[in-house]
């Protein structure tokens, strides 16, 4: 099937499938923007990234994704991945397309959406009166200007104030999470910065700084939402937010757990969503 | 974007090339370290730049580097300052990938760090999966 332009596989990666939402309201917007969606994402499109200590099981891994795009590009003219994970990004940039041959462009969805700002500038049509803190980072911006493609969506939504925050290093919270004390740091910084500017919102542009900030929600009177969110919002789409909820003393309900495994909800996902929070003394 | 052509097969083969080309482009000038923000994590501070970036091509053709080499790699968290402080970026020298090539070096080939890695994670992200996705969600994007 010849490549169309508007035909795309949305690469989500692996860890942002604790906020299906996040999912679901980056499917919507593509295909508002005027593309044909079809998604992929887990272990089985795994980039590799995680595993540099088993360079073969990476190399494995990384060869079997760009065959499964390949193939995309090739039986359904999808000659576009479009991510949203920076690891995943920057891992096809610099590793994977080097060490496979990859018949497809890569974008990323902040790109793609930008670009279609003035088409989806007027579904934003519900005021968001919030003035809220872009929480950033100084890495992934060698590949994609990622704060400013995201500033550029949400300077589109009637209603909404934007202060930039402290960039922090790193590429996103996960890469901080690993070094002793840094996590706590980016934070504390995140945190004093919005309420020094009087905002009543930490925007987050990626899940794992979302997945670690959500558990300071309401701390200070200052809440936490995803940009994705507050885009639904401006479009009048109420969009639910599960693991804000399940962190801050939530759970899922009897049925999505007997869904997921018991066993496995008690030994992989309620320690993590009981751990403390980033923010030493915080609730 | 438009991806680079392939250089190899596979990647395992394309970073076991690229190390030694790397690390024969760095010049040990340590402007990457000096730009790095991840140092005060690294226990580095007011460490010399230079003898710690010569640690870099140890790293990337397989040699074993000094300590201080080995916990600065150890601390990366991508944030890429590296890479456009690098004085040979124009001659082809990612800095990002060299040192990203080095930690890979340091927990494989000689041994002086630990990986870190949740053998879990695979696990844990499907069980995510299953609590929210739909049957066919799961189905067609997993
Ligand atoms: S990687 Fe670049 S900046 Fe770092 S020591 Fe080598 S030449 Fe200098």
């Amino acid at each position: 099937m010849a490549v169309g332009p508007d035909r795309i596989t949305f690469w989500f990666g692996c860890n942002v499938l604790r906020h299906a939402e996040l999912i679901r309201l980056s499917i919507m917007l593509l295909e508002r923007a005027g593309y044909d969606v079809s998604a992929a994402g887990g272990p089985a499109y795994c980039c590799g990234t995680a595993h540099d200590h088993q360079p073969k099981a990476a190399s494995t891994m990384s060869g079997r994704t760009v065959s499964r795009f390949n193939e995309a590009a090739a039986s359904e003219g999808r000659g576009t991945v479009v991510t949203w994970c920076p690891s995943c990004h920057m891992h096809m940039a610099d590793i994977m397309s080097p060490g496979s041959t990859a018949k497809f462009d890569v974008a990323h969805v902040t790109e793609m959406l930008a670009d279609s700002a003035d088409r989806l500038a007027p579904l934003l049509t519900v005021p968001v009166k919030r003035r809220i803190l872009l929480h950033r980072h100084l890495g992934f911006r060698t590949h994609v200007p990622v704060n400013d493609r995201v500033r550029a969506l949400l300077s589109r939504i009637p209603g909404l104030e934007i202060v930039e925050g402290p960039a922090q290093p790193g590429h996103m919270c996960s890469s901080l999470a690993a070094v002793p004390g840094a996590l706590a740091v980016a934070a504390g910084e995140t945190w004093d910065a919005a309420v020094a500017n009087q905002c009543d919102t930490v925007c987050t542009i990626f899940h794992t700084c979302h997945r670690e900030l959500v558990a300071l929600e309401g701390r200070q009177n200052v809440h936490v939402r995803n940009w994705v969110h507050l885009i639904a919002e401006a479009m009048g789409i109420g969009a639910s937010d599960e693991y804000r909820g399940w962190r801050n003393g939530g759970a899922p309900d009897v049925a999505a757990i007997e869904k997921a495994g018991e066993r496995n909800y008690n030994t992989l996902i309620e320690p993590e969503l009981r751990k403390p929070s980033p923010l030493p003394g915080s609730a | 974007m438009k991806l680079p052509p392939a250089r190899c097969e596979t990647t395992e083969a394309y970073l076991a090339e690229a190390g030694p080309h790397l690390a024969s482009l760095c010049t040990a000038c340590g402007a990457c370290f000096d730009a790095c923000p991840m140092v005060r994590y690294s226990g580095l501070a007011g460490a010399d730049a230079k003898a710690v970036a010569m640690g870099l091509r140890q790293l990337a053709v397989g040699e074993t580097a000094n300590p201080d080499t080995v916990a600065w790699v150890g601390v990366c968290a991508k944030s890429g300052l590296c890479r456009s402080a690098c004085p040979e970026q124009s001659a082809g020298l990612d800095a990002m990938l060299l040192i990203r090539i080095a930690r890979q070096r340091a927990i494989n080939d000689t041994r002086q760090l630990k990986p870190k890695y949740d053998q879990m994670a695979f696990p844990r992200v499907k069980t995510f999966a299953r609590l929210q996705l739909t049957d066919e969600e799961l189905a067609e994007w997993l």
